[in-house]
């Protein structure tokens, strides 16, 4: 079509020709005499918009009144700072407008994860719904659009975005594209810690499993009265916690770390247990301090202490810091086996499993028990082959029976 | 135009007074009173959202009676630091929320009731609901001395703030909601709109603090039930509909198709926070450390709920050189969250060599930190 015989008027459209025009948007007359507002802006420039989508709010007088897209486009220009003033009248954006309404933009904001720390760039050719990451091929710049206005519309705004190389087929599934997100620099820093430990400390694990009948029938029996005397749940943390204390405590070498600084093995008479917990925020480790003076429901009201805090956020930093120890579950996601890694500076981590039915041999004969796997990984460095096996055994004397604890064998 | 079918189902539902039939309709044209069951601050808002988007008003209004547990809720554009004392808030397990018309910051609590006017965009009209709830408390009161100001505020014997106004106007619908104090407590309102947080710099929409009363304290006889009843009466009034008040479930999905996504999204962190617009903080804390203070300063930028620069300038040599660089870059780009703060320090401090000395000095210098927050 010869656009030159088509004249562009503002606000009207030719149905007949895609033809790309620019709109300014002025603020809309206020209501009751109201004289201005502060604009409050949903898009910025490059964003594409569909017909009617919020482009930006502007609070007037406690009313905040919505200022919708006339037409599907791409935002060109802001004309006012946000939390500027205006009246009604004043021109707010430039909208170029396009044929084709794209999927709504919204939903492809929040797919690049939040957690990247890099501020999510808005600025998205429309090819491409969902905002693209830094080191991305180049895309085809905008004047390239009205080519590609037949296949817009079919864009997904997937999590993955897409370059599209100009003039081809839309992307769509079978399309190879990567995705790249910068490592945060707490994740960068953690990487690198967990690799010092690893390459300092000379790591095993030993494993053992644990019958866990006996503890499964002390809290089948006492629980309502533990519930009733300590206003607690009996779980089963206090059980490995207190086994593991007590383990420590007649292996204090498992307890000690190694100072490389000045060479010498620091030994330590406290007990900190350090309790691992995925959160949504990261992994976070509160400590139980003192474990040695504690019996099983101090333990338990230690770690629903921490839980409270934890859940009304109120875990504060020396709760989440130190240890001498740590136990980590990987039962609760249901884990079978597996190696834990050394929390770095301590000497040795156990790990916990998830308890499932299985067939042991008890005095010569097949039965089902509910059995969980152990793992203790240690610093051999430090930690002898003998050490960590009879540690290992011990926490499993003292959860199977925890008698053991009682008589101190 | 007819209501959409859900909606029309809830009101076959038995309810307090009367057949449904005989309600809709009417020579003033249509109008329904609603009530909520849930003190949810979240449901309820929620339900603003889906009468604003999903019931027809053309011939219709509706009036949405609701109240909610102990929460603050903030207007659109407002920058909860600014205006909430956010730590109180935490430990007293009052809620925080951001509701999508503008204006300023109020206490909710059961002793309040949120009245919510949904009309078409063209029969928005504040003043005359305002004067509609004066008319319904002078009718329960005659003495009362209650009256609608310019601002849109409802004061009592002159100087006593006892309902602020907010609305949204959407394309073609609009609503305005108001609170109306009757026995809130007083002392916690006061004590959590108090922000504690110095140094802030924001265009983000500022309340404007006034004297509030209770209507309790006008007549001990003023219970909310009477309020919300004399309110419903009046509405049913002047829009010559029958006096007969719909409860809602807000958690019900069957009657409001998709009302928990839209009460679960008013909860998301990246609502409630981070739609405050662009702040900066310049402040500074002293710390007393052994026998010495230390004064350490503080720069952030914080837009969408999360730090974009981040400067702390603490004493040199007080700490391992770098370390207090190390976190200030790793609070880049981290949410402005005290609980984000505690994971990222006590991960760092795990990175590094650990000396008593050395986590004295820092748990003391990441707490200051979060106390910003």
């Amino acid at each position: 079509v010869n656009s030159s015989s088509v004249f562009t008027v503002r606000y009207f459209r030719t149905t007949a020709v895609h033809r790309d025009d620019v709109v300014t948007v002025n603020t809309p007359a206020f209501a009751e005499s109201v004289t201005e507002g502060d604009v409050r802006w949903e898009k910025a420039v490059g964003d594409t918009v569909a017909e009617d989508e919020v482009v930006c709010e502007i609070e007037t007088d406690k009313t905040s009144v919505q200022v919708p897209a006339p037409a599907a486009g791409v935002i060109e220009a802001l004309l006012v700072p946000d939390g500027g003033k205006v009246e009604g009248g004043t021109p707010l954006f430039k909208l170029r407008k396009t044929g084709a309404a794209p999927a709504k933009a919204k939903p492809a904001a929040a797919p690049p994860p939040p957690a990247a720390p890099e501020p999510v760039a808005a600025a998205a050719p429309p090819a491409a719904a969902a905002p693209i990451p830094t080191t991305m091929p180049p895309v085809p710049p905008v004047s390239a659009q009205p080519m590609d206005s037949k296949p817009v519309s079919a864009v997904k705004p997937a999590a993955a975005p897409v370059a599209a190389p100009p003039g081809e087929a839309v992307p769509s599934k079978g399309a190879r594209s990567e995705h790249r997100v910068k490592m945060n620099r707490m994740r960068q820093r953690i990487a690198q810690r967990l690799k010092e430990a690893q390459n300092t400390c000379a790591m095993l694990t030993t494993f053992n499993e644990i019958d866990m009948s006996n503890i499964r029938e002390m809290r089948a029996q006492h629980k309502d009265p533990f519930l009733k005397k300590h206003n607690l749940k009996l779980g089963f943390m206090s059980a490995f916690v207190k086994a593991a204390a007590f383990a420590l405590q007649d292996q204090p070498v498992v307890n000690a770390v190694i100072d490389d600084t000045t060479k010498e093995i620091v030994y330590r008479d406290y007990v900190d247990i350090s309790v691992a917990v995925a959160t949504p925020r990261g992994l976070v480790v509160p400590v139980i301090r003192n474990v040695e003076n504690m019996n099983f429901a101090d333990i338990e009201r230690a770690i629903h202490e921490l839980g409270e805090k934890a859940r009304k956020n109120e875990l504060a930093i020396e709760d989440m810091d130190g240890g001498t120890f740590t136990i980590s579950n990987g039962g609760v996601f249901g884990s079978l086996f597996g190696t834990p890694i050394i929390n770095p500076p301590q000497s040795a981590i156990l790990g916990m499993h998830a308890i499932f039915d299985r067939p042991v041999a008890v005095g010569g004969k097949v039965e089902v028990r509910p059995m969980m796997y152990v793992a203790l990984t240690y610093d051999h460095r430090l930690i002898d082959g003998r050490e960590a096996v009879t540690f290992l055994r011990k926490i499993k004397a003292a959860v199977e029976d925890p008698r053991v604890l009682l008589l101190d064998l | 135009m007819a209501l959409p079918r859900s909606l029309r189902s809830c009101l076959q539902r038995p309810c307090l007074l009367r057949s449904p039939r005989a309600r809709l309709g009417g020579a003033g044209g249509g109008g329904l009173i609603l009530q909520s069951l849930s003190g949810d601050v979240y449901q309820n808002l929620a339900v603003e959202d889906w009468i604003h988007e999903q019931v027809s008003l053309e011939n219709r209004q509706v009036l949405f009676l609701w109240r909610n547990a102990p929460a603050v809720v903030i207007g659109r554009h407002q920058n909860p630091w600014q205006e909430c004392n956010l730590r109180l808030m935490r430990q007293k397990g009052i809620k925080l929320a951001r509701r999508r018309s503008g204006g300023g910051t109020v206490y909710h609590d059961l002793g309040n009731i949120n009245l919510t006017f949904f009309t078409t965009r063209k029969k928005y009209e504040r003043m005359d609901n305002l004067k509609l709830v004066v008319r319904a408390l002078k009718a329960l009161r005659p003495q009362l001395d209650v009256h609608v100001t310019d601002r849109y505020d409802i004061v009592l014997g002159g100087r006593y703030k006892i309902s602020g106004t907010a609305a949204k106007l959407g394309r073609t619908t609009a609503y305005h909601h108001c609170t109306l104090l009757c026995s809130a407590d007083k002392s916690v309102l006061s004590s959590v709109l108090k922000s504690p947080y110095k140094g802030l710099k924001s265009n983000a929409t500022a309340s404007v603090p006034s004297s509030v009363r209770n209507l309790l304290e006008e007549d001990p006889a003023l219970t909310c039930e009477l309020l919300l009843e004399a309110i419903a009466k009046e509405y049913a009034t002047w829009h010559q509909i029958d006096h007969h008040i719909t409860l809602i479930n807000p958690a019900d999905e069957a009657v409001l198709p998709g009302i928990n996504s839209k009460a679960k999204e008013l909860q998301t962190w990246e609502w409630v926070y981070g739609k405050t617009p662009k702040f900066s903080i310049s402040t500074y804390f002293d710390m007393t450390y052994k026998d010495s203070v230390l004064e350490v300063k503080v720069d952030m930028e914080v837009k969408h709920g999360r730090i974009e620069v981040c400067n702390i300038d603490a004493p040199e040599q007080w700490l391992p050189p770098g370390l207090c660089q190390e976190l200030a870059k790793s609070l880049t780009g981290s949410r402005f969250c005290p609980d984000e703060v505690a994971v990222l320090a006590s991960t760092l401090l795990r990175t590094c060599p650990q000396d008593n000395e050395l986590r004295n000095k820092w748990n003391l210098l990441c707490e200051n930190m979060r106390m910003l927050m």
